[in-house]
């Protein structure tokens, strides 16, 4: 296996140095520039053979135009707030914080980060034996999802005010510190977005978390449903 | 609530209030530009489907507020505003004559652009993984890559970090082979029930293969194997495979 290694190594490096020597400046993207800085040499070599004419510099300086760049929003950040059934431990109160970047008008990365609190299993309430300890009863759960939207609109409010709205679909990886073990966790689900001014939206999220759990005795998947509601701004 | 369920509220709210700051301040500033074709479309929202509610005629202008994904914020010369598709956009000029262009992040954005951003779901040596990566392109072929990922498992959990290049075999191809060559490091934490229950940090170097492919604008799929080597300072090395497929965008 070891030497497998090595050689899988070695074909590596072999493939990815032609990779650096097509590197002509770092940064610079395509080859333009020596191109035209080459062509310039040339032409200067080509001069000093013939001796040019003169040529009169106009002493004019130069108005340099501006251009204002475009501002992007394309960033999403936010707090929200609501309710989880952490399953065999009870609804809690649950917290949190999102970021989502808009890659196109249908498709936007989203990481969540967010934090309840499990309650007692009914064993625990009949036997009045604690089968975790306080610290470990903290839920706390990070995701990294990819966003569609779908079913794009308009949400009305009177006669003159219109917000642009879409519904939208969930689906990611992530992980879930509960019970003191850190569980690989999938989640998918749903929300609704309204966006009342450019920079900031109102978003309703239900989403499940789902991973294994053994902390009852038998190994079994876990449906962790969760409701917030969330403020975010754009910018 | 608790006191750092309340800290941490406190947290957000100034976070809040600083992004708020520049928001409503906005830029003073705007990009102007002219219409060529017979009119240009102002949208109700920053999505095709949004229907069409006003248009600007030829030679009239617009200012660029602000862009959201292929959209534009515009303002007209009458103070109304509207979205903008970014083709429609194409179709404009600057005040000194020359046309109007964007990034379209199509295919040729992707034979050649500057960020890459990912998240991967995979296996680490038998555990599953959660990865995310950046890159930052020197040119078309050569990429340097940032990886971070945690690996959750039945024996043990841990955290890796990796820094490396990636090699683009065919650049303009929608399907592009990746060869991968780099160092790391990984944190281990094995489960309290093994017999050797330590956390540790040791460095890597690793190897791979990887292929992507281009799914629709700046948008695109890859997967790749990467052949991780951990110089342990135990008796021997060890070997970790690791598989992963994710999603990616460039711009």
């Amino acid at each position: 296996m070891e030497s497998g290694i090595r050689i899988l190594l070695l074909i590596a490096a072999l493939a990815t140095l032609p990779g650096c020597a097509t590197v002509r400046g770092w940064f610079h993207h395509g080859s333009a520039g020596g191109a035209a800085s080459s062509a310039a040499s040339a032409a200067g070599g080509g001069e000093e053979q013939s001796a040019p004419p003169r040529v009169i510099e106009p002493e004019v300086a130069r108005r340099e135009i501006k251009v204002p760049k475009i501002r992007s929003r394309n960033f999403e950040l936010g707090a929200d707030y609501g309710i989880i059934s952490i399953e065999d431990f009870g609804t809690h109160p649950s917290y949190g914080f999102t970021a989502a970047y808009h890659i196109t008008e249908d498709f936007f990365f989203q990481a969540d980060w967010g934090r309840s609190r499990g309650g007692q299993t009914s064993f625990e309430t009949l036997s009045q034996i604690q089968l975790l300890t306080e610290a470990e009863r903290r839920f706390t759960y990070y995701d990294l999802s990819l966003g569609y939207n779908f079913l794009p609109g308009e949400a009305f409010v009177g006669r003159s005010r219109a917000m642009t709205s879409a519904f939208y679909l969930l689906g990611g990886v992530g992980g879930t510190d509960f019970g003191g073990d850190t569980k690989f966790t999938v989640n998918f689900g749903g929300g609704y977005r309204v966006v009342p001014a450019d920079w900031w939206a109102l978003h309703i999220v239900v989403q499940d978390h789902v991973f294994q759990s053994s902390l009852l005795g038998s190994t079994k998947l876990t449906n962790n449903l969760e409701a917030r509601i969330g403020l975010t701004v754009f910018f | 609530m608790t006191r750092r369920a309340r800290q941490c509220a406190l947290a957000g709210l100034v976070l809040l209030a600083a992004l708020l700051a520049p928001a409503l301040s906005g830029a003073s500033e705007y990009l102007q530009l002219f219409v060529t074709e017979p009119y240009l479309e102002l949208h109700t929202g920053p999505g095709r489907g949004y229907p069409v509610f006003n248009v600007v005629p030829r030679e009239g202008s617009v200012d660029v507020l602000f862009r959201r994904t292929d959209w534009f914020k515009v303002r007209t010369e009458r103070g109304v505003e509207g979205w903008v598709s970014l083709n429609d956009m194409q179709k404009t000029v600057l005040a000194d004559g020359t046309p109007f262009r964007f990034n379209l992040g199509d295919r040729a954005g992707f034979t050649d652009h500057r960020y890459e951003l990912g998240i991967f779901a995979g296996e680490y040596g038998g555990a599953n993984l959660i990865s995310l990566y950046g890159a930052l392109s020197f040119n078309s072929q050569l990429h340097l890559e940032l990886t971070l990922g945690e690996f959750l498992g039945r024996y043990s959990n841990g955290v890796t970090g990796d820094i490396g290049l990636a090699h683009v075999v065919m650049p303009e191809s929608r399907w592009s082979p990746l060869l991968l060559l780099g160092i790391g490091e990984v944190h281990t934490e094995p489960k309290a029930t093994l017999v050797q229950p330590s956390d540790r940090t040791e460095p890597t170097a690793y190897a791979g293969i990887g292929i992507r492919f281009y799914l629709t604008r700046r948008f695109f799929l890859r997967a790749e194997y990467k052949a991780h080597y951990v110089f342990t300072n135990r008796t021997t090395n060890e070997a970790v495979d690791e598989w992963k497929a994710g999603f990616a965008f460039f711009y």
